[in-house]
């Protein structure tokens, strides 16, 4: 999902660039807070764990193999604000040592999938979980939260694209969120699969969550503004029922887009290809047919993963 | 009398899941003297050696059981401590964390507030010391295990301590590897204290040694009188070594 | 998937080599924005840009054959997205686009690691403020990168000498497995490290 140079204009990179320094930002602030001194090597050797666990290739059918991203494991286990910093660095080392992803394109990615990624997903995490500590529960909560979190990044990624005019909002979306609903299920697999081996050998390591779910009303304001801040920013116009919805939010904030002007060639509002527009729709309610769907499997995948209780 | 370098006095440790790991450790170390602290798996070497420069415990309060050149270990001492006592990892790639090697040589000076030059030149004097002149650029994961020990001890040296205290310095070295180690650490002045496995080298570098086992100090004395008794060795895990088996030096 | 890394020949020399780091870093990053700002009227830059980095290119002395591998490894997925921006008006032209602009800037940034030893860029990072948590987290991660990944392929090697079975479920449970082992041992090395940071007088 890395978005490489050239794939979006000036403007979304600016923006996305902007909203995930300020992002960014909050989240360190926030692990200078609550880190002690002692931690802070952690947060490098599981920045190192986290791209080598990137490269393990979980093998799928016909010789392909699929891989796990890591940023709700990385927020189960270091905390979201932590998990932020953890994964900023591995797409940093990413966009210079691989060219993976492009330099202009970091503040996207490290939206999608350093602020986005961790944050919603732990999110949703602690919803499912609730107040529980059972085992089955919590694996549940990381399935669904690793899927979700999966999912959200990539519909972000598709905003950005269709914001920048690369890519129309009616192909990307259901291009991105349809692919990683499956990618998804392997991150959720995957995740839950890893979070399950720390605990059983390591559970000390993965104890308790309490810690990290200390009320920090400073960073979830920052993080709960910018997040849906920059949703609406790059989403919204998208969902939003016109079709010309891009074109409309853009001349009422007076964006010149003038890089963007030669590449719309021909601009009618109500242009679409058929198929597309029932895209959109279809990969809408497959996106929330998913959602139980997805929830319905890591119940399963919980269940299956926890040692059955011994009958005395 | 003269005071010692290190002067350990019932040291006791408990580790944090409630096993006890040390029950009461004493022994002394002249300044200048090398001794090597011997003694099976898990008899507590590595966990006295953390007490030397206030890594253990995790809270110094109350009296310190160590004692610096008289001072005892204490929250406001610890600085100075590291300074004067300089710790030999077992693993040097934990002790090798920065990215290149000037840096991490660089590490412990640039603590001290040298200017700039000061610390270059203690570098590239620590790096000529253990031989390893020109690698200031090289990359830690480029460097074979000899290497990667030697510029870990650089990095203490650049330091100037007083004591140096090695945890297992020759383990997975080659040969070779060992051999230059052992060289170096003959040619460095200071007070020495090994623990090792390595009972040739033991009985090549260390005048005197101190037997542990489960936590205690089982026997201390010369080198070659106690390694030389079989009986003792074997009772502790450990055995005669060679290099004293025969009656003639090789 | 990603075991050669780019600044392979970092430490090599030319005139290249020779410039300032912050000198090269300045230079990709301003080719990537001139690339990125330029409307596609003004193909005569794309044209510039390309000569110019086969130049500096050849002035650095790395081999072609390791260019022209990196160069043309766009991911799949870049491309299956690039294909994607067929499907609008004026959808070539908007294909064709995204391909060279990122290209040069691939090209760019290529040049930029293979004459760069990253320290050199964490030391411009340093220099620029960048929050000290983020670069010590980079420094750790560049460094032991390597090592978790020997680790992990250690670890993967001695679970297949004692595999039999070769149902794919066992092979995830092995590898999850591996992982859940390889992030315990981070988390040890990581107080280690701590301990041997502060052995060394770190505050």
């Amino acid at each position: 999902m890395h978005i490489p140079d050239g794939f979006i204009d000036a403007r979304t990179a600016v923006t996305a660039a902007v909203i995930s320094a300020a992002g960014l930002a909050a989240a360190l602030r926030r692990v200078r807070l609550t880190f002690p001194a002692h931690r802070v090597p952690l947060l490098g050797l599981t920045a190192a764990f986290v791209f080598a666990a990137q490269m393990l290739n979980f093998p799928v059918a016909g010789g392909t193999s699929g891989h796990m991203i890591g940023a709700v494991l990385a927020a189960v286990l270091v905390g979201p604000s932590a998990a932020a910093v953890v994964i900023t660095a591995v797409l940093i080392i990413q966009c210079f040592l691989f060219a993976d992803g492009g330099i202009s394109a970091l503040g996207a990615n490290i939206f999608n999938m350093g602020l986005v990624a961790p944050f919603a997903g732990y999110v949703i995490y602690r919803a499912v979980l609730g107040r529980s500590s059972d085992l089955r529960r919590r694996l549940l909560a990381i399935a669904f939260a690793a899927w979700c979190s999966t999912v959200l990044a990539a519909i972000c990624c598709a905003g950005e694209l269709a914001f920048a005019g690369t890519v129309p909002w009616r192909a990307a979306f259901p291009a991105m969120a349809g692919v990683h609903m499956l990618i998804g299920a392997g991150e959720a697999v995957i995740t839950a699969l890893v979070f399950s081996a720390i605990q059983r050998t390591r559970p000390d390591l993965v104890a308790s969550d309490r810690a990290t779910a200390e009320p920090a009303y400073g960073t979830a304001l920052a993080l709960g503004l910018l997040i849906p801040a920059g949703l609406v920013l790059f989403v919204a116009p998208f969902a939003c029922p016109w079709p010309d919805g891009l074109e409309r939010v853009a001349s009422r904030l007076g964006f010149a887009h003038k890089a963007a002007q030669p590449l719309l060639a021909s601009p009618m509002p109500g242009y679409t290809f058929p198929i597309l527009k029932s895209a959109v729709a279809a990969t809408a309610v497959a996106g929330l047919v998913g959602t139980f769907v997805a929830f319905a499997l890591a119940f399963v995948l919980a269940r299956v993963l926890t040692p059955k209780p011994r009958n005395t | 009398m003269k005071m010692n370098a290190i002067e350990i006095t019932d040291l006791r440790y408990r580790y944090p899941d409630g096993k006890d790991a040390l029950a009461g450790v004493s022994f002394g170390v002249a300044g200048g003297e090398c001794i090597g602290l011997i003694g099976p798996n898990g008899a507590g070497k590595s966990t006295v050696l953390l007490h030397l420069n206030g890594i253990l415990p995790e809270k110094l309060d109350g009296d310190s059981a160590v004692r610096v050149f008289g001072d005892p270990l204490t929250a406001v001492s610890i600085s100075n401590v590291r300074k004067t006592v300089g710790l030999l990892f077992q693993d040097p790639d934990d002790q090798l964390f920065c990215p290149t090697v000037f840096e991490d040589v660089a590490f412990g000076p640039r603590q001290f507030g040298l200017t700039d030059s000061e610390v270059g030149g203690r570098v590239g004097d620590s790096l000529a010391k253990v031989g390893l002149a020109g690698f200031e650029n090289r990359q830690p994961h480029h460097l074979s295990q000899g290497e990667k020990r030697l510029v870990c001890l650089a990095g203490i040296l650049a330091c100037e301590p007083e004591v140096l205290v090695l945890d297992e310095p020759t383990s997975d070295l080659d040969p070779r590897a060992r051999r230059e180690l052992k060289a170096l650490l003959q040619n460095i002045p200071a007070t020495k204290i090994i623990a090792t496995h390595d009972l040739e080298m033991v009985v090549e570098l260390c005048s005197r040694v101190v037997v542990l086992d489960q936590g205690r100090v089982v026997a201390e004395g010369p080198t070659r009188e106690l390694l030389s008794n079989e009986t003792l060795m074997l009772e502790h895990g450990l055995e005669k070594p060679h290099i004293l088996r025969h009656s003639h030096p090789h | 998937m990603h075991h050669d890394f780019l600044d392979k020949f970092s430490r090599h020399d030319s005139p290249i080599h020779r410039l300032s780091a912050p000198a090269k870093l300045t230079s990709a990053v301003l080719m990537v924005i001139l690339t990125v700002l330029c409307p596609w009227s003004r193909y005569g830059f794309f044209i510039a840009a390309a000569l110019l980095l086969m130049a500096v290119a050849a002035l650095t002395r790395i081999p072609a054959a390791f260019l022209a591998k990196k160069l043309l490894l766009l991911e799949p997925i870049a491309l299956g997205v690039a294909a994607l921006s067929l499907l609008q008006p004026g959808g070539l032209h908007i294909f064709l686009f995204i391909l060279i602009k990122s290209t040069i800037c691939l090209f760019s940034m290529i040049l930029l690691s293979g004459t760069t030893p990253f320290a050199d860029i964490l030391a411009v990072l340093k220099r620029v403020r960048v929050p000290a948590i983020l670069v010590t987290t980079l420094a750790l991660l560049y460094r032991y990168l390597f090592v978790l990944i020997d680790e992990a392929e250690r670890m993967q090697r001695a679970r297949e000498c004692r595999s039999f079975d070769a149902k794919p479920t066992n092979a995830w449970r092995n590898l999850a497995a591996v992982a859940g082992q390889l992030f315990a041992r981070s988390s040890e090395r990581a107080e280690r490290i701590y301990a041997a940071m502060c052995a060394r007088g770190w505050k």
